[in-house]
């Protein structure tokens, strides 16, 4: 999806902080609401909170639980242009789900496609994020100004555009790197095309997923990193530990909820991938082995109008992110309170 | 522009949030029966407009510069009715989602160029207003391309006006086949020849791309091979992509890529605008292209001014491939409020002089005889090639809103590109379009 | 004195690394807009021929005056609707105890995980019902949707990271609540929100899926639908496409160079107190 890697960190960030200081008490100064408010003292009313989340709630349940309850309903109905204009539909029972798993289609292309596709990625941004957040900590005040715009300026450019570049650096004629690498005599550039076959064309997409993803990643654990008290690694460094140790043993362990936070967020975005698979050459459609479930279902509902299909993929892959977003919490709440 | 739609737009609000599928469905409901059931198309000699406004989409790049041609077209509505245009231009990338957007959301202008292949989705879906009895009020049922008849007819109704008709054939650079000493062939094995001469003497230029996203250029070889896309019985369709003349189509036309190397793996992906892309840089020797295609080219590259000419597509043993006959209608939309003005726009643009001009300018056929003879009359070498192709050899897809489900799915481009790529032969592939062709026809 | 060279030189090896990786894809991009033979074939790091001609092309033919204008629009009303939505709903949840108090952050949390291309089809329907297709807003109205949740998620920490003292002293002065929220709380949230607003503002610059599903007009277009159309039938103009992809990077890049400083502060803010 295109939005959702330049957005989420918010969460992630404060998030994540908050996970090693909230379950210790004194940790979280002011945190804890103190136990008059449970019903609300004399200067606030019992219903103040509810009016201060009515707005939020109202948009929240009307435009994605809602929503998302339509999906479901939908997947369940034979759905198409006609029944969207003249108002008819007809229920088919799970004809739509048996539909989608019978057929081999998802098993062998789309599934893998975004399972292994989101793995890969999400290993790669995280691994790349890290590593560039440890440099920019070792870095001097003007260089790391000066990265940290150069990484702030690819998380700035669209996925829309992001993509576009990608495709043009590997066109398979007149592509940037396969005139390069044809000139180096690396390749062929008379006889390779690399978006037919689906490891290259995944490859090129996983270039591009890390390079729009890594910098979230990197900013949100060098803001970890500047929060671990440097007395800790000095007293390491004094026991003889070198970087990789105290790294190891001393960032990784305060750093844990940090790094749970975006790796959970990065599989999150990179199972819902949709922009960068869409528009690459043979991603709408034509080239069968490069669907996955995001542009599956889109594919369906709307170039072939059969949105109740359409839907029934799209309810697969929720649940599937929602036994995600079940590991998420457990992760990140096993023992305290939200 | 934010006018239009009146129906979707304003007729819905009460539904409220949160009512369920119920309510939306009710709706809709609603604001298709009004519109709907509420007037009745009739033709009048004269309508007042007066004070209204029609909008009206048109394909982009159809007229590589249109905004004269719309201009005239407002003056001479507005002279005639008294009614304003909005004109709006639709890349074609994106027209089909946008005409499903629209019909879906209520939102469709009240005329627009359909494309022929749609008009039967769109008509079936109940969108569009069945034009038969106009047209024959009007006095213009004899006069109307055949083809595009066939292909805007529906149960019997008439549900788009044949506006222009365009047609494939081969696309050659007259001064690269001069200098190889290669003339226009008129047989399979003569294009083969022929690729083999100018691959040979221009190494570096993609003697004949085969794009593989783009499904209009096998059929003329499935069509010439003597074999069909799909054949009608009765209600039903089956698909026939898979039999041995249409695969021996298929082969020929995929092994000129991979048996003979006319053309580029990069061209696997290719869909008709990156085909034109590399003829405009000048690295393409011949190419399967649409009539309306060589002033785009000219336009791109100046530099290709008087080096185009254009060849039918031979059939096998000589003759002419049928190839399709391909074009746009006008439509006029059930939810539109003021359906007596829009056709009497849809005449003005789709006969006589506005005709004239529009084919005149964008390089396509007129949709009505009497304009098309005037064509053929003229003796153009980037034309009458096209316009021989068109009647000696113009072919129509399904004429079922299901083909074009057919084509949503790509199914045509993907047996292509798997060719192409070398992950499944000529048989495989063309065996899982059929079964994929025939899976949709059964569901209708 | 050679471990510190040595590392010195690594550090510097993964600085042009990094620097590279960021900037290449951007550095292509600028060349080929700034190409007036973008069309031609010929690609290379510096453009053939510099040329502004695509972005003329681009503002003017292209219609990105309007698309810039509003893409703006939406961005500005999404950041200024959910960083007040969120601002409120973050104070009650970590200032208030209530019934359902988890089941509320529960639904904020799980809501975000929801892919979005699934909910194309019935927002779809649904903004159709509500006559918002076509309109900004009903754009807007989706993106502060989608951009909630995160906003939520981060005011909270800051919220709560505010010493409740403060407040009861502002109490004692005899100030009523909203007052105190306004002369305490939101002068001490104000570098969360300088967070949430950048992340609200790119969920409704870039977006891309819905713009052109709900948009059907190209007077409102914005900037991501836009760059659609110079993708033709009759072919890509590459130059267009790039020119109109810089247009649509620069504010952005613009917006984080500037907040970037406020932003890590906001992000280290946030992990220190939360």
């Amino acid at each position: 999806m295109t939005t959702s890697p330049d957005v989420q960190p918010g969460v992630a960030v404060t998030e994540s902080r908050q996970t090693p200081a909230a379950p210790s008490g004194p940790a979280a100064p002011g945190g804890r609401p103190s136990r008059r408010d449970r019903a609300g003292n004399g200067l606030t009313p019992g219903w103040l909170p509810w009016l201060l989340q009515a707005p939020a709630l109202v948009v929240l349940f009307g435009l994605l639980v809602y929503p998302l309850v339509r999906v479901a309903v939908l997947s369940f109905q034979d759905f198409g242009l006609r029944e969207l204009v003249t108002g008819e539909s007809s229920w088919v029972g799970l004809d739509n789900f048996t539909e989608v798993l019978t057929d081999p289609l998802l098993w062998k292309v789309a599934l893998p496609n975004t399972a292994v596709f989101a793995a890969v990625n999400v290993f790669l941004t995280v691994a790349v994020g890290t590593a560039v957040a440890l440099l920019l900590a070792k870095l001097g005040p003007w260089a790391r100004g000066i990265l940290t715009s150069a990484i702030m300026v690819a998380w700035a450019m669209p996925a829309v555009t992001g993509t576009y570049v990608w495709v043009y650096l590997f066109d398979a004629r007149d592509g940037f790197v396969m005139q390069t690498l044809g000139s180096l005599g690396l390749v062929d550039p008379e006889t390779t095309n690399w978006f037919t076959e689906r490891l290259p064309f995944f490859a090129i997409a996983t270039a591009n997923v890390v390079h729009h993803g890594f910098p979230f990643v990197a900013v949100t654990i060098l803001a970890g990193l500047m929060t671990v008290p440097k007395e800790m690694l000095e007293a390491a460094a004094l026991d003889g530990a070198g970087a990789w140790r105290r790294f190891r043993y001393v960032t990784m362990p305060l750093l844990k909820p940090v790094f749970a936070v975006v790796t959970i967020l990065s599989t999150i975005w990179d199972f819902k991938v949709f922009t960068q698979i869409y528009l690459m050459p043979g991603g709408s459609g034509t080239n069968r082995e490069v669907l996955n479930l995001g542009t599956w279902s889109y594919i369906t509902a709307i170039s072939q109008n059969r949105y109740g299909l359409g839907a029934a993929i799209a309810v697969l892959l929720t649940l599937l992110l929602l036994v995600i977003t079940a590991v998420y919490l457990r992760t990140l709440f096993k023992q305290e309170e939200l | 522009m934010r006018k239009f739609g009146s129906g979707g737009l304003t007729r819905t609000r009460r539904g409220a949030l949160g009512l369920g599928l119920a309510s939306m469905v009710l709706a809709t409901a609603a604001c298709g029966g009004d519109s709907g059931g509420g007037e009745e198309l009739q033709n009048a000699d004269e309508v007042s407009g007066e004070g209204k406004s029609l909008s009206v989409w048109i394909m982009e790049g159809t007229n590589p510069d249109a905004d004269p041609y719309v201009e005239d077209l407002k003056t001479a509505f507005k002279d005639e009715t008294g009614a304003d245009l909005d004109v709006q231009f639709v890349p074609w990338a994106d027209a089909h989602d946008k005409f499903v957007k629209s019909i879906a959301g209520g939102t469709t202008p009240d005329v627009a160029e359909v494309g022929t292949t749609w008009t039967p989705e769109f008509a079936d879906a109940g969108a569009l207003a069945d034009l038969t009895d106009v047209v024959d009020e009007a006095g213009l049922d004899g006069d109307l391309v055949p083809g595009l008849v066939d292909a805007g007819t529906v149960d019997g109704g008439l549900y788009g006006m044949p506006w222009y008709a365009g047609v494939r054939s081969v696309v050659y650079r007259t001064d690269v086949f001069e200098k190889a000493g290669v003339t226009p062939p008129t047989s399979w094995d003569e294009l083969v020849a022929a690729g083999e001469k100018l691959k040979a003497a221009n190494p570096d230029m993609i003697t004949f791309p085969v794009p593989g996203d783009s499904e209009y250029g096998v059929y003329p070889f499935v069509w010439g091979a003597g074999g069909e896309i799909a054949a009608q019985e009765g209600d039903t369709w089956a698909s026939e992509i898979d039999s041995p003349e249409a695969q021996e189509g298929i082969s020929f036309y995929t092994d000129l890529a991979k048996e003979h190397g006319f053309s580029t793996p990069a061209a696997t992906t290719w869909d008709e605008a990156d085909l034109s892309d590399a003829f405009s840089r000048g690295d393409v020797a011949m190419m399967i292209a649409g009539s309306w295609t060589p002033g785009a080219l000219v336009e791109a590259n100046p530099d290709l001014e008087g080096k185009i000419g254009a060849f039918p597509i031979p059939g096998p043993d000589g003759g002419v491939s049928p190839s399709f006959l391909g074009g746009s209608h006008l439509g006029v939309f059930e939810a539109s409020e003021n359906k007596d003005l829009a056709w009497a726009l849809v005449k003005l643009m789709a006969t006589g002089d506005m005709a004239d001009e529009w084919s005149q300018q964008s390089g396509f056929f007129p949709g009505t005889e009497s304009l098309l003879q005037k064509v053929q009359e003229e003796d153009d070498p980037v034309v009458s090639p096209f316009a021989t192709q068109m009647v000696d050899g113009g072919a129509s897809l399904p004429v079922t809103p299901l083909y074009g489900q057919v084509q949503g799915k790509k199914t045509v481009s993907a047996m292509l590109q798997s060719i192409l790529s070398g992950d499944a032969s000529v048989a495989d592939a063309s065996s899982q379009a059929a079964d994929e062709m025939d899976e949709i026809f059964n569901q209708g | 004195m050679t471990r510190t060279a040595s590392s010195r030189f690594w550090l510097a090896i993964g600085f042009l690394v990094v620097l590279g990786f960021s900037l290449g894809p951007v550095l292509i991009m600028l060349s080929t807009a700034f190409d007036g033979r973008a069309n031609d074939g010929s690609r290379g790091l510096l453009p053939t021929e510099w040329s502004l001609e695509n972005f003329a092309f681009v503002l003017d033919e292209g219609g990105f005056v309007t698309y810039l204008r509003n893409s703006l629009v939406v961005a500005l009303a999404t950041v200024v609707i959910s960083s007040a939505l969120a601002l409120l709903a973050s104070v009650a949840v970590s200032r208030f105890r209530f019934r359902f108090r988890t089941s509320v952050l529960i639904m904020v949390l799980v809501v975000q995980m929801v892919p979005l291309e699934a909910l194309v089809i019935p927002l779809f329907i649904q903004a159709k019902t509500l006559g918002m297709l076509n309109h900004l807003f009903g754009l807007v109205v989706v993106y502060v949707a989608f951009s909630l949740p995160f906003a939520i998620w981060t005011l909270r920490g800051f919220v709560s990271a505010i010493p409740r003292e403060l407040e009861e002293a502002a109490y004692v002065d005899g100030a009523s609540w909203p007052r105190m929220f306004w002369s305490i709380l939101f002068p001490l949230v104000a570098p969360g929100l300088v967070a949430t607003s950048v992340f609200s503002f790119i969920t409704a610059w870039n977006e891309f899926v819905f713009a052109i599903t709900f948009l059907n007009d190209q007077d409102s277009y914005t900037v991501a639908a836009g760059l659609r159309q110079f993708f033709t039938q009759y072919g890509t103009d590459w130059g267009a496409v790039m020119a109109g992809s810089t247009l649509i990077t620069l504010p952005v890049m613009i917006f984080f160079v500037i907040v970037q400083k406020r932003l890590s502060d906001g992000l280290v803010a946030g992990a220190v107190k939360g």
